[in-house]
């Protein structure tokens, strides 16, 4: 190991250290919001379960200063971080149960020496999944729960307990490079539970996978690398965590969630404050908005990742075609595609529903067509440069079929750009989809979706604020997550950047 | 090490076990709860139709229908166009409707709804069209009792509509710039205009007053050819009637183009004594002027005829309102007028005689006689085939409003029959008052204001300068412009930052919010607004099965409605329950939305 002389560099590349500033400005944040929301300006009284998170966020925050500083002074004394240090950063990872996530990240980072991806994946599906079952757990307050609850809960706790293990194991025996072949079997048993929607646990899986494999040591250093570039963007890695939680909350939700409170009326308890029962209160018709805004993430990110993933394969395939053929294709699907393209989006969204209904099918349809041509434009531009490549040249020489060059040696190739667009456009999927509903032009206004949610809120915002606070929270955190996501995937997939 | 770790899992086991006996479940809940067994057979699917702005009705309702068994799908339509396109191509099972008696009468409550062949009526069923008869002629008890009869046949006997609560009215005013004591708040007339002025009065001259009105688009200015809220207001205040309703329903010649009126004694007979102070305005370069032509006896009968042909008009829309009107004419012979007693024993000269600027000299037929400081007045006879009281009311509403006959005669010179809508520019077309190329304003208001122009955006009136002047019912503001705002909340929203000055109906939910604000006043009054469904008559499952719409209508809990408005609606049983209490109650009942149910699927 190179030998590095000024603490100020070491300071910078030592991830513990910036994931500890990181930290701090993040619990002394959420600890000053909490001291501002502790005390009620209107009766002038103290709310003591707040005042009792304030207290804690706060002692976290001094806390993990505390540690900080501890690593400064390891690194400029011995310039690697002791074990000592280390071992203050398992209390840390408790603080994952009052929902400081990124403290208990920290911890989780600070706590080994050995950082392989599979560590982070590991950790970051243990910590989705707690999320999960506290949020689940949320609903035994209700009058009653729905029949799969306990099932669904006793697997929940049971996944968070294989994600801990499956984390302390991958610390001590898997290195960066490879992993002992018996990990295989975990490996491939880590692949089902991305039926719950736990992505990391399907990350961790193949991963492990191929390093169990060992087969292609190329390959697996590349996408060790890639992962490595990706966690080291902290708001990545938690754009990453919402996205995973939010899309595995909107999956089991059905398991642990009961859809009545959601639809059905409650006339006995319209407009309630949050309560234990409803933690987040209820709207005007008496509906559960905590169990709405749960079932609405579904509609939601159902709708978002369609109309990213529909137009992206129809674009792009469109795109890589004109792109490759040139000439005459290219002019008429451009030319075309340019027609559709002077139409805004929205627009023609509004003209669609208006013309064939409302439902969540068209929905989709609508939000795709409008986006297609930006990402034919995308592809056809990555083609039009990787066609002139001398393995293009090669493959066909080697009397390779068009289609085959294409979709085998081209498109692979020129991806990259179309994952980071399309990450960064699911955001705006969902946004156009919240403002169709918000318009009235979506789906059914009592079938849960954020914006018919906020619809609704946004005519109390004066009198009951959270009904709007909440849903339009949701919608701000996922757009704002897929951002700093694809943010993430755009630097660790950047050519240039290599 | 491996009896803790056992000792551990043996403790968590026992923990959860233990927890779980605390838990309840769905299905524990549910089978306690005996209520909810599942009816025989299908589940009935319904289509509910209605618009965005009852979107919380039509909410309630889907619940309601779905915890009683039903299947629901929504059609919710985003305006009154498309949702009357929907309606008229039949594409519902329910449809959600409002009605608001705006004579405050029971008769018209019933009359256009609900007898065959009705303006609005989906029904034919020869029963109701008697009942609604015989009502009609009837006062008093008599007439409640009639009417009790009508509601158990039209609700409870065939379930002909559901009713769903009576609406209450709630006014907001911005004081700040508006005087509320100068606006009214009537039971069943339209917004009065007149009457309203702003604090400092200074300010009535220069600066205009700003009112609200959800649709934009307006069916027809020509007050025999629309009758819905679009042009309601409107019209009532472009058009003056022979009579006027009070804030509490009472027919009155005041603020009215009559100075009295009086009805024989055998209720057959109703006559008006004509005022000479009002002229019809007319508009020129955007401004309103004289014509110099009085609002006279000709004009009245010229209008009431009309009003009552179904023929005079492409699209009448009101002649079965006034189908009752036999004849109208003036009267030419004073001594016929002596002729004729009153109720209260009178005559009928003696009853229209009462505060006249000068006594009743000489009735002139001609209107180029009048003078009434002379003592030389118009009179105008009016007769229904039977005793029907109840004709004042029709006369007060704004189809019975009364128009230039010149003016109407010079622009509807098609031939009625063949009317193209296309090609044909008739009397209060909007497309005549709509800036831009069509534009070519012919209206003559005798009314208290007269329409400049509209857009999409407003339309701005202008004070009539030869209506009532020097009297206190001349109109006090020179200008007045209403705003388009369809949507209710935005309009609140208007009306808090004083975009506009008066807003009619702020939304039930939002009432604490117009009574929190200082700049804001809040006024209250009974309404005879009755929101109901009402069943495809045609068609469809629900048009043949009386047990089907039985189950709907017991499915219906008025109650739970009246609680998600905050206390602020009030129970109804048909349209005619705002003017007439029969008594009857629609009590919501799931045994017998069973029992109905299993009725209709054994016919089946």
């Amino acid at each position: 190991m190179k030998f590095i002389s000024d603490v100020k560099l070491l300071l910078k590349i030592t991830q513990e250290y910036v994931n500890a500033q990181f930290t701090l400005a993040f619990s002394a944040i959420f600890s000053a919001l909490f001291l501002l929301y502790s005390f009620n300006f209107e009766e002038g009284v103290w709310r003591p379960y707040v005042v009792a998170l304030f207290a804690i966020y706060a002692v976290t925050t001094v806390y993990v200063w505390l540690v900080s500083q501890l690593i400064k002074k390891d690194l400029a004394n011995v310039r690697e971080i002791t074990k000592r240090t280390r071992l203050l950063g398992y209390p840390l990872i408790l603080t994952l149960f009052l929902g400081n996530v990124f403290a208990s990240g920290f911890g989780f980072m600070l706590a080994t020496k050995n950082k392989t991806a599979e560590y982070t994946f590991a950790v970051y599906a243990f910590q989705t999944q707690v999320f999960i079952i506290m949020i689940s757990g949320v609903n035994i307050f209700k009058p009653y729960v729905v029949d799969t609850f306990l099932l669904a809960m006793g697997a929940f706790i049971a996944l968070a307990i294989v994600y801990l293990v499956m984390a302390i194991l991958i610390a001590r025996k898997v290195t960066l490079s490879d992993a002992p072949k018996w990990m295989l079997i975990p490996g491939i048993l880590l692949l089902i539970p991305v039926l719950t929607g736990n992505f990391f646990s399907f990350l961790l899986g193949i991963t492990i996978i191929r390093k169990a494999r060992n087969a292609d040591p190329s390959a697996i250093e590349k996408w060790q690398k890639m992962w490595n570039k990706i966690l080291r963007n902290t708001m990545a890695v938690f754009g990453l965590f919402f996205i995973t939680f939010m899309f595995s909350l909107s999956v089991v939700s059905n398991w642990t969630f009961d859809y009545d409170f959601a639809v059905q009326n409650n006339y006995s308890a319209l407009l309630q404050m949050p309560t234990l029962e409803y933690p987040l209160g209820t709207d005007n018709f008496g509906r559960d908005l905590f169990s709405r805004i749960v079932f609405g993430a579904q509609i939601s990110l159902i709708v978002g990742f369609s109309a990213t993933v529909i137009p992206a394969l129809i674009g792009g395939a469109l795109g890589a075609i004109s792109g490759y053929y040139g000439k005459n294709t290219d002019n008429i699907i451009m030319r075309l595609l340019d027609v559709l393209y002077a139409i805004p989006g929205i627009l023609l969204a509004i003209a669609i529903i208006a013309a064939f209904g409302a439902n969540t099918v068209n929905l989709i349809i609508a939000l795709s067509v409008g986006a297609i041509p930006t990402y034919a434009r995308t592809m056809r531009a990555n083609v039009l440069q990787i066609s002139n490549y001398e393995f293009v040249e090669s493959a066909r020489a080697l009397g390779a079929s068009d289609l085959s060059i294409i979709f085998k040696h081209i498109v692979p190739n020129a991806l990259a750009p179309m994952i980071v667009k399309a990450t960064l456009t699911i955001g705006g999927a969902v946004i156009s989809t919240s403002s169709l509903s918000f318009l009235g032009l979506g789906i059914e206004p009592h079938i849960p979706e954020w914006g018919n949610i906020l619809k609704v809120g946004s005519t109390y915002l004066e009198s009951h604020s959270y009904l709007a606070i909440f849903p339009g929270l949701c919608i701000m955190l996922l757009v704002l997550s897929c951002n700093f996501f694809g943010d993430g995937l755009r630097d660790a997939l950047d050519p240039k950047a290599n | 090490m491996k009896k803790k770790y056992f000792t551990l899992a043996s403790t968590a086991i026992v923990a959860a076990v233990a927890l779980t006996g605390c838990v309840e479940t769905k299905s524990d809940v549910k089978e306690t709860d005996k209520k909810v067994d599942e009816t025989a057979g299908a589940k009935p699917v319904l289509e509910l139709l209605g618009m965005a702005a009852n979107e919380q009705d039509l909410n309630i309702v889907r619940d309601q229908l779905v915890k009683n068994g039903f299947d629901v799908k929504l059609n919710i339509q985003p305006d009154y166009g498309s949702f009357k396109a929907q309606e008229d191509a039949g594409n519902y099972d329910i449809s959600h409707s409002g009605w608001t008696t705006v004579t405050g009468n029971p008769d018209y409550a019933v009359r256009g709804l609900f007898k065959t062949g009705g303006d609005y009526s989906r029904i034919s069923d020869a029963k109701i069209d008697e009942l609604i008869d015989e009502a009609s002629t009837l006062t008093g008890d008599a007439a409640k009792e009639k009417y009790k009869e009508f509601e158990q046949t039209l609700v409870f006997d065939n379930a002909y509509i559901v009713p769903l609560y009576i609406s209450q009215k709630f006014q907001g005013i911005y004081a700040k710039e508006v005087n509320p004591d100068t606006v009214l708040l009537p039971k069943s007339r339209a917004q009065v205009w007149e009457t309203m002025s702003f604090n400092d009065t200074a300010k009535n001259k220069s600066e205009t007053l700003v009112l609200h009105q959800t649709m934009p688009s307006l069916t027809s200015l020509d007050p025999v050819r629309g009758n819905d809220g679009s042009i309601n207001t409107l019209n009532t205040n472009m058009n003056v009637r022979l009579v006027n309703l009070t804030d509490t329903d009472e027919v009155v010649s005041e603020g009215s183009l009559s100075y009295n009126h009086a009805m024989s004694e055998n209720n057959e007979e109703f006559y008006f004594v004509l005022r000479d102070d009002i002229n019809f305005a007319k508009v020129e370069n955007k401004k309103a002027v004289d014509t110099g032509d009085l609002v006279s006896a000709e004009d009245v009968v010229f209008s009431l005829n009309r009003a009552k042909d179904q023929n005079a008009v492409p699209d009448h829309r009101t002649y079965s309102i006034h189908e009752n009107i036999e004849t109208v004419e003036i009267v030419s012979d004073i001594t016929s007028l002596e002729a004729v007693k009153t109720a209260d024993g009178g005559t009928v000269l003696d009853a229209l005689s009462k505060d006249l600027p000068a006594a009743v000299a000489e009735v002139v037929a001609n209107e180029a006689d009048v003078d009434n400081a002379a003592g030389k007045y118009q009179v105008v006879k009016i007769t229904t085939p039977a005793a029907f009281p109840q004709v004042l009311n029709y006369l007060a509403h704004q189809s019975g409003g009364i128009v230039s006959e010149a003016a109407v005669t010079a622009v509807n010179t098609f031939d009625v029959a063949s009317y193209d809508p296309n090609k044909d520019v008739a009397y209060g077309d909007q497309a005549t008052i709509t800036e831009g190329a069509t534009y070519a304003n012919h209206l003559a208001a005798s009314g208290p204001y007269i329409l400049v122009q509209k857009n999409d955006y407003e339309a701005t009136f202008v004070k009539n300068p030869a209506y009532l002047v020097g009297t206190k019912n001349e109109p006090k503001v020179n200008n007045i412009s209403v705003r388009f705002i369809p949507d209710n909340d935005s309009a609140l929203s208007a009306l808090r930052n004083g975009e506009i000055h008066v807003l009619q109906t702020v939304p039930e939910t939002k009432v604490d919010v117009v009574e929190g604000d200082s700049n804001l006043k809040l006024k209250t009054f009974d309404s005879n607004g009755v929101a109901y469904l009402i069943f495809n008559p045609k068609g469809r499952e629900v048009s043949d099965s009386v047990d089907l719409r039985k189950a709907v209508l017991y499915s219906i809990n008025q109650d739970e409605i009246i609680s998600y408005y905050q206390g602020k609606k009030k129970p109804a049983v048909s349209t005619v329950s705002p003017l007439v209490d029969t008594g009857l109650k629609v009590e919501a009942d799931s045994a017998k939305v069973k029992e109905h149910l299993n009725a209709y699927n054994a016919s089946k």
